[in-house]
């Protein structure tokens, strides 16, 4: 069975593409870097790839609202290669500034139909501009996302000026909630496992004051998974904020290189059944 | 309203767990910087459009484009922009602020390339604006201050709007006024010397007398006259562009003729008389080319843009500092942004090209507290430091390069100029896959010269010679520019493409001096170039041919490339869409020969543009200053003294800016600004691991401490590069594979009317090099690039402002296992403290004496005893702990810097969040004349508190056996940090207490 092959967008002012690369590749994926417009242009089609990931970044200085010119780009470029790479049943990420891009061009939260209508948006923090810190996560294990499958809590650097998940009809999050959407939240980690909650929690252990604390969520099959903080940022356990302070750990792989391994490992399962 | 002018306004919604954050930010700076109380603020973004849209083509673009269907309302009519609001109804007053014409508007740029992506058979043109709209509970109050704080008249346009006209005032769209083409001029130098100090100064040239007569004598050479009367160029006279050209290249900002002078030196003290021919060539390429002799890492100095160090076997690195200071002080964003992503350029711009991975900021404000008059024309330092901070952290992380280590530093002499220091560090592979080794420019005539990136504008033009000459009120606004990263980020993708493909063989940027100094510089390597103006893309019409040619616009690189793989490297700047325009070729005609189409505009002898400088000769005379001494509080007062002093700004954390900064995008952070049980305690060294996945690291400090300089400059170079390799141990950086850069920010040092002072500046920086030279030398710290800005004055309304003499030493260096790396925080309880490196009573300019002096009004002085720097012992004391690093016998290290032990002491506790007990008996029994006030707060250098595990105990001390190593105590559960000295109590005081004075002065505050 080949590699699975994993488009990494670039270009426009996408900047994590390196490392969501070493992400794939320690999660035995065979990531390739994937220029937007060779896709527009048709030098390479995403039909070709097993996974598709829209890596962090300022693209185009977040000017009009982050994520929101390169989700045109995709939305009106590239709309027929994007629905049939999701409703082929492959897995796509976002994060941070991809998580943005997903959620303005309306494959996050999404819906069954792959309409790409937006139902959802990423706000200004609620302090008013960008910031550098680590947070604690917390995965719904009632998800069906197969990106977090067996986590229970990580710890991610978050690094983003417009982070706050809202909605403009708050039934909708309800839905969200029951169908295991809402996958990731952040979590004050000195509660006991699970400790998740709606109610928002103080600055800084929800960052930017997201409804629900919601960081991260996935659409209705799970496939499509999109988060703001930064999880392929801490590939290594040396990359943490007080690693120093652990002893003598093992040094190797971090935990959230799981995200990473769990869309492999899917989509490797899904080309041996067919 | 013009009827192709469409306007779409955008305002955030509120209510219902939505805010507008934005307007929230503005309503709390307005009562701290202006006295103003507003009962509401809004703020709303528009956009001005020239074009052809349908109305549903229009509602589309507002929906799809402009504004989020979610979180934001829209208008089409400018009713937003103008203060009638869907929600609120009319406000009181709105301040509507867009671009001067000309202006590099970003939003507007994103914003049309969306319309394109909607569009994209239609050409339009978009400029932005923001709209701030007000409600106060009484009256309206004088709109003037609100207007000052909120735009910059240099570079930003504004329209009130109250009354009910306010659609009719709307800001048009910024159009600049239709230019005559320009054609190239003749200046005529056959004039006397006043006539050609005018012609200087009136064009802003920066040039000097001799160098004006030395460009005379030039058109007086029969053999130029022949050669340009052949090609049709006035013989006797330069062009406008030859001249402008010569000015650029011969500034000082870029040849650095202060560093390049002949300097008679005499020291008052000593009776020594010296001649030294040229600061740069003595004490700092000398010792570098010295050491270059015995190490076999340093693969490119001096010829570069930024000096390369061989990292390992497949990688090298290269840094490079500068400093933005001129522009920051007009427009600190734009200033500050350009700075950054200039020296960015620096490193994409050296060898064939290498990828930017990390930034480092250090700037020099005035006091963020400033309560003094502001001479007109200068901006508030709490401005400057919010403006430049934006704009670092804008330029920074739009570009995706992270933000690892920094420092600011504030005095009141830095109010005229602020100085902004940016810093780079690039890697790149050491052989490309073609075979070239990488650091090496291989050009040949025939090859291709490029233009890549932005276009050339009106803006940046006179940067360089501007930043050569004093601040005044007549500073012209077109040397200030606001950068645009994001044009940039596209080009650096393209170009580390065509690096690897092969299809580069030389690159600089654009930055000083635009294509003159670019191309110019370039044509000395095959003997030179021909230049074509005609097919620059320019952003407006109207330019003269030297206003292309020395126009600094930003975001431009300089590329030659071999005919044959032309068609390849257009292809590859289509895909990025970047703009790519060969716009001349390199020749071996011994000329740089510009034209515009077919007329020749300016045609230079390489010899005589790089090397036809006349040399400086200088006086400088140093007379040691004397200070009063310091007048020390009672003992007991200790513990008081601590807490104030931990609050001045200049220790007190810089937490809430660092942190928004990306400080670890590229995920290779290993020490990060912050370590620390809760991440708040300060780190020393950055370490990055920059291969994914590998443990092989890299170290970056910085040492800058101006406070000396009131002393001796001596003494303050010397402790700058011992506190940056100082940091740099603290981490466990490879002491064999060390390199260092030099950043001089001085004031005018030449002696003259307006400088009566000159022969003493001079003086500070013929010791300030010598200390580089020495202590470069015994450290095994080559220096591999620098920077000199040699302007640092202001002078407005007759009163002059000169910064302190300031250098800045910045380090980069191997670390050989990230995994041993070690943070600055203590661990444990119960784990043993100790000092390494000896303390003397040296508070000489320490931070406490300058406390003093503020709290006395002056009676207490800032003292003789600046520290003094012992490299032999220090550096034996470096490898000892260095080893024991490797050994992991070390739990935490930290630097002794500002503030001294009591300092130190109290960030390493932060760290643990917890306190710590220790008894100085120790220090004060080994080191002579030392008290208590100068062992807790004194500056000596060479010191490193350290943290160990009780069961290392018996190993480190081993292991220090021979050097200054003192226990001192432990680190304790609880909230008290207490220090006596034997019996005698000094200090007992609570942690958290500590921590909050420390956190607060400097904090911007949490979300509302």
């Amino acid at each position: 069975m080949t590699k699975t092959r994993v488009a990494v967008l670039s270009g426009f002012g996408i900047n994590c593409e390196t490392e969501t690369m070493a992400a794939f590749e320690m999660a035995g994926g065979n990531p390739q870097k994937v220029h937007v417009n060779k896709l527009v242009k048709g030098d390479l089609n995403l039909d070709n790839y097993h996974i598709m990931a829209v890596p962090g970044g300022f693209s185009f200085g977040d000017h009009l609202g982050s994520g929101r010119l390169l989700g045109n780009r995709l939305r009106f470029g590239l709309r027929d290669q994007v629905r049939r790479f999701v409703r082929a049943g492959k897995p796509v990420i976002g994060i941070c500034n991809g998580f943005q891009v997903l959620v303005k061009m309306g494959l996050l939260p999404g819906d069954e139909e792959v309409t790409l209508t937006q139902t959802a948006s990423l706000a200004l923090n609620d302090s008013a501009h960008y910031e550098n810190r680590w947070a604690t996560l917390e995965f719904d294990s009632k998800s069906p996302c197969i990106w977090t499958k067996g986590l229970t809590r990580i710890r991610v650097p978050v690094r983003h000026g417009e982070g706050k998940f809202v909605t403009k009809d708050r039934e909708l999050l309800d839905r969200w909630a029951q169908t295991g959407q809402l996958v990731a939240k952040y979590v004050d980690p000195s509660t006991e496992y699970p400790g998740a909650t709606d109610q928002v929690l103080p600055y800084p252990i929800s960052p930017n004051q997201s409804w629900r604390n919601i960081a991260g969520v996935c659409d209705p099959t799970g496939l499509v998974f999109g988060l703001m903080p930064h999880p392929e940022a801490y590939h290594s356990t040396w990359l943490s904020p007080d690693w120093t302070r652990e002893g003598d750990i093992e040094h190797g792989r971090a935990p959230s290189i799981t995200i990473f391994r769990n869309a492999v490992e899917y989509s490797l399962q899904c080309r041996k059944e067919t | 309203m013009n009827n192709n002018v469409l306007r779409v306004d955008v305002l955030p919604r509120i209510g219902s767990g939505l805010i507008d954050s934005r307007a929230i930010s503005t309503k709390k700076i307005l009562p701290k910087e202006i006295e103003i109380n507003v009962k509401e603020i809004r703020t709303s973004l528009g956009y001005t459009i020239q074009g052809d849209l349908a109305k549903e083509e229009r509602e589309n673009a507002a929906k799809d484009l402009f504004s989020d269907p979610i979180i934001e309302h829209y208008s089409l009519d400018g009713s937003i922009a103008a203060g009638i609001l869907p929600d609120l109804g009319h406000s009181d007053i709105t301040i509507q602020v867009g671009f001067k014409p000309g202006v590099t508007d970003n939003r507007a740029m994103a914003a049309e390339d969306g319309l394109r992506t909607l569009f994209p058979e239609k050409k339009m043109n978009v400029a932005s604006t923001i709209s701030y709209h007000f409600w106060f509970e009484e009256n309206i109050p004088d709109t003037e201050p609100i207007i000052a704080l909120l735009h910059n008249p240099m570079l930003e346009q504004c329209a009130i709007l109250d009354s009910d006209k306010r659609m009719e005032n709307l800001i048009p769209f910024p159009i600049l006024p239709a230019q005559k083409k320009r054609e190239s001029e003749t200046v005529d130098l056959e004039v006397d010397d006043d006539e050609l100090l005018e012609i200087s100064e009136r064009g802003l040239l920066a040039l000097n007398l001799q160098e004006m007569k030395a460009i005379q004598s030039h058109y007086r050479d029969p053999a130029v006259r022949r050669t340009r009367e052949e090609l049709g160029l006035p013989p006797h006279a330069p062009t406008d562009a030859e001249l402008e050209c010569l000015a650029q290249t011969w500034s000082e900002h870029c040849s650095h003729k202060i560093f390049a002078a002949k300097i008679h030196h005499r020291d008052t003290e000593t009776g020594e008389s010296s001649t030294i021919d040229s600061l740069f060539k003595t004490h700092i390429m000398k010792p570098t080319l010295d050491i270059q002799k015995e190490v076999d890492w340093l693969l490119s100095i001096f010829h570069d843009n930024s000096g390369v160090i061989a990292w390992n076997e497949n990688w090298s690195l290269c840094m490079k500092a500068e400093t933005h200071n001129s522009p920051s002080a007009l427009d600190p964003f734009g200033g500050a942004m350009t700075g950054i992503v200039g020296v960015n350029r620096d490193i994409l711009g050296t060898g064939l090209g290498a990828r930017p991975i990390a930034n480092t900021d250090v700037f020099c404000f005035g006091p963020p507290d400033y309560s003094g008059n502001i001479p007109k024309g200068l901006f508030h330092p709490s401005r400057v430091f919010r403006g430049v901070h934006a704009g670092v952290r804008a330029g920074g992380n739009e570009s995706g390069i992270p933000t690892v280590n920094g420092a600011i530093i504030f005095d009141e002499r830095y109010l005229g100029k602020p100085l902004v220091y940016c810093g780079t560090v690039g890697i790149m592979p050491r052989t490309l896959p073609d075979g070239r080794e990488s650091h090496d420019k291989t050009p040949t005539p025939g090859d291709i010269v490029y233009m890549v990136g932005g276009r050339v504008g009106f803006d940046g033009i006179h940067g360089a010679t501007f930043s050569s000459l004093e601040l005044t009120e007549e500073s012209p606004s077109s040397a200030v520019q606001i950068g645009d990263p994001i044009t940039q980020k596209k080009m650096l993708d393209m170009i580390i493409e065509a690096r690897d493909e092969g299809l580069i063989q030389v690159i600089t940027d654009n930055g000083a001096g635009g294509l003159s100094s670019s191309v110019g510089e370039m044509a000395e390597l095959t003997g030179g170039a021909d230049l074509d103006l005609a097919v620059v893309p320019l952003k407006q019409t109207g330019l003269s041919p030297w206003e292309i040619l020395v126009s600094e616009s930003q975001e431009r690189m300089t590329v030659g490339v071999k005919p044959e793989d032309c068609e390849s490297f257009e292809l590859l700047a289509a895909l990025h869409e970047v703009e790519a325009t060969a716009v001349g070729k390199f020749t071996d005609s011994g000329a740089f020969v510009v034209r515009m189409g077919t007329d020749v505009v300016a045609h230079l002898p390489i010899s005589f543009l790089h090397d036809g400088c006349p040399q400086l000769e200088l006086e400088s005379e140093w007379t040691p200053p004397i200070h009063a001494e310091l007048i020390l509080p009672e003992l007991s007062q200790m513990g008081e003294v601590l807490s104030r002093l931990i609050a001045r700004p200049n220790i007190a954390s810089k937490e809430w800016w660092v942190r928004s900064y990306d400080h670890e995008v590229i995920a290779q952070s290993v020490i990060k600004p912050f370590c620390g049980a809760n991440h708040d305690a300060p780190g020393d060294a950055a370490v990055i691991a920059p291969i994914q996945g590998q443990t092989q690291g890299a170290v970056i400090s910085n040492g800058i401490i101006p406070r000396y300089s009131d002393i001796d400059a001596y003494a303050m170079t010397a402790a700058s590069i011992d506190e940056a390799l100082r940091n740099a141990v603290c981490v466990g950086v490879d002491l064999d594979l060390i390199a260092g850069l030099d950043n001089f920010c001085w004031p005018d040092p030449i002696e003259s009317e307006k400088t009566p002072d000159g022969r003493y500046k001079l003086a500070q920086l013929v010791r300030a090099n010598r200390a580089l030279d020495e202590v470069c030398r015994a450290y095994k710290l080559p220096c591999i690039s620098g920077k000199d800005s040699m302007k640092n004055d202001a002078k407005l309304h007759g009163e002059k402002i000169s910064i302190p003499p300031t250098i800045l030493f910045s380090l980069i260096g191997n670390h050989s296992d990230v995994r041993k790396a070690v943070s600055s925080d203590f661990k444990t309880p119960g784990d043993r403290i100790y000092l390494c490196g000896e303390s003397h009573q040296e508070l000489g300019a320490s931070e406490l004496a300058y406390m003093l002096r503020d709290e006395t009004q002056g009676q207490s002085g800032i003292g003789a005893r600046v520290p003094e720097i012992d490299t032999t012992r220090n550096l034996a004391m470096y490898r000892a702990l260095t080893e024991a690093m490797q050994k992991s016998l070390v739990a935490s290290a930290h630097d002794c810097s500002d503030g001294g032990l009591a300092v130190a002491l109290s960030e390493c506790c932060f760290g643990s969040d917890s306190g710590a007990q220790i008894d100085i008996s120790a220090i004060m029994s080994d080191c002579d004349q030392i008290e208590p006030w100068g062992a807790m707060f004194g500056e000596s250098l060479g010191r490193i508190l350290v943290s160990v595990k009780a069961e290392n105990k018996e190993a480190f001390e081993n292991s220090m056996i021979g050097h200054a190593c003192y226990s001192l105590g432990v680190v304790e559960e609880g909230d008290t940090i207490s220090v006596t000295n034997g019996d005698i109590p000094l200090i007992s005081t609570s942690m958290s207490t500590l921590r909050k004075a420390w956190k607060e002065t400097l904090d911007g505050g949490g979300p509302q």
